[in-house]
């Protein structure tokens, strides 16, 4: 959506993510301190949580690591904050244009009956006051503000362009009846039309905020989407009534029991011969043990209480336990980030 | 999970440093404006710079610079409070 925020919101939001990436240059040094401390992939212990444990307390009188603690929490608890200010402070400006994006070809169905599972209902996402639907136009603070302003420059690379790339990857262009789970506020969707222009788009998940501004989205660009308010794991749609069903980054927020429930799902929506592609962070199984800490550290930091477990699950294992065949679970491009999990339901494309 | 980082949860829940950078955010905001400001002025034939130096705030601009004071430090007594 074009917007141009006025002048404390956008000096505010430059702020905290320029403050991001500056403070992501103390990590070479904390890396350094370390080495010399004597952590180091022979003395880091096996066990994660006694790791943890003993990387914090070798770094304790490092300013660098102090710094970096101090600066991520701060970072975590006001990114959002900040966005929200930003956008009251031109509420009255932006909504006009808002209102109108909800009217279009792509339908959203509401259910406010829908049941709320305790990982969506227990977490505030991304540590945002009241989670995903604490504010009534989250959806754009998040989708817009949050993520083009403070994400999209704290990520390395272009994570428009990743959504793209890990698309390429998909062995067909022909695909009809696409289902995204977890939709959320609709940038990934934004790139499955683009890709599949003559694929008709249906998209869940369980936040009414973000899926209000996926509409919008959608709208903006004249796509006619299904948006659905329901969980992936049990979307209530006809059985074999999609060629290809897919999630980006979205399974280190749910638990792993889910994703399995999920795979299943996909499994059951799948046409003979479609395909199934879900991205997320890189598995622990590809990373050392300084970077599992990492990573430790940056969920700690995110309020991220499924990282772990879903870092850690064996997604080739579960897809074929789904199912799936021709299973493929690795980085892009030989990378560890995203990290790509595909599998093909048997049988022949119609 | 974070009773496994002691130390550094010790750290995130240090309230000045938290307040710092909060106070940090709107001195940036503030450089930001004035650095526009003069800019903008300035591209419109006005040198502002010895205006403002000089300038002595009275009726309507100091109640407005008195509430926004009063909100700025709000703002921070509650980074500082925060439990």
């Amino acid at each position: 959506m074009e917007y141009q925020l006025v002048q404390h919101g956008r000096a505010a939001l430059e702020f905290i993510a320029e403050l991001g990436s500056r403070a992501a240059r103390l990590r070479p040094r904390i890396q350094s301190e370390m080495q010399v401390r004597g952590l180091n992939e022979q003395t880091l212990a096996d066990d994660l949580d006694a790791r943890l444990t003993q990387v914090d307390e070798a770094m304790r009188d490092s300013p660098a690591f102090a710094a970096m603690s101090r600066i991520s929490e701060w970072l975590s608890l006001q990114h959002g904050e900040v966005a929200r200010a930003a956008f009251e402070a031109q509420r009255e400006e932006f909504l006009p244009r808002i209102h109108a994006l909800q009217n279009g070809p792509t339908t959203l169905e509401a259910n406010a009956a829908v049941p709320s599972p305790d990982y969506f209902r227990d977490v505030w996402i991304h540590r945002t006051t009241g989670g995903w639907d604490g504010h009534e136009y989250q959806g754009f603070i998040h989708g817009e503000l949050v993520h083009r302003e403070y994400v999209a420059k704290n990520y390395p690379g272009d994570i428009f362009a990743q959504r793209r790339a890990v698309l390429a990857t998909l062995p067909r262009r022909d695909y009809r009846q696409i289902m995204e789970f977890g939709t959320s506020s609709g940038h990934y969707t934004m790139q499955l039309a683009r890709e599949f222009p003559a694929a008709h788009i249906t998209g869940c998940d369980l936040s009414i905020r973000m899926l209000e501004q996926a509409q919008r989205l959608g709208n903006e660009q004249g796509s006619a989407w299904r948006l659905l308010q329901r969980p992936a794991e049990n979307t209530g749609l006809p059985n074999t009534s999609f060629d290809l069903v897919t999630s980006y980054i979205v399974l280190h927020e749910i638990p792993a029991q889910i994703t399995r429930a999920q795979m299943r799902e996909a499994f059951r929506l799948l046409r003979p011969g479609g395909d199934l592609l879900f991205c997320d962070v890189t598995r622990y199984s590809a990373l050392d043990k300084l970077g599992v800490f990492w990573a430790e550290y940056q969920a700690i930091n995110g309020g991220e209480p499924f990282w772990r477990e879903a870092a850690s699950l064996d997604l080739a294992c579960a897809a074929h336990e789904a199912g799936f065949v021709d299973v493929r679970s690795e980085g892009l491009d030989g990378k560890s980030y995203p990290w790509l999990l595909y599998g093909r339901r048997p049988g022949l494309a119609s | 999970m974070t009773a496994l980082l002691p130390h550094d949860a010790a750290l995130r829940a240090d309230p000045l440093a938290q307040a710092l950078l909060t106070l940090a955010k709107e001195l940036w905001s503030l450089r930001d404006r004035q650095i526009v400001l003069e800019t903008v002025l300035t591209e419109k034939g006005i040198d502002v710079a010895t205006a403002v130096e000089r300038y002595q705030p009275r009726g309507a601009i100091k109640a407005r610079l008195d509430t926004e004071r009063q909100q700025f430090l709000d703002s921070l007594v509650a980074t500082l409070s925060r439990a």
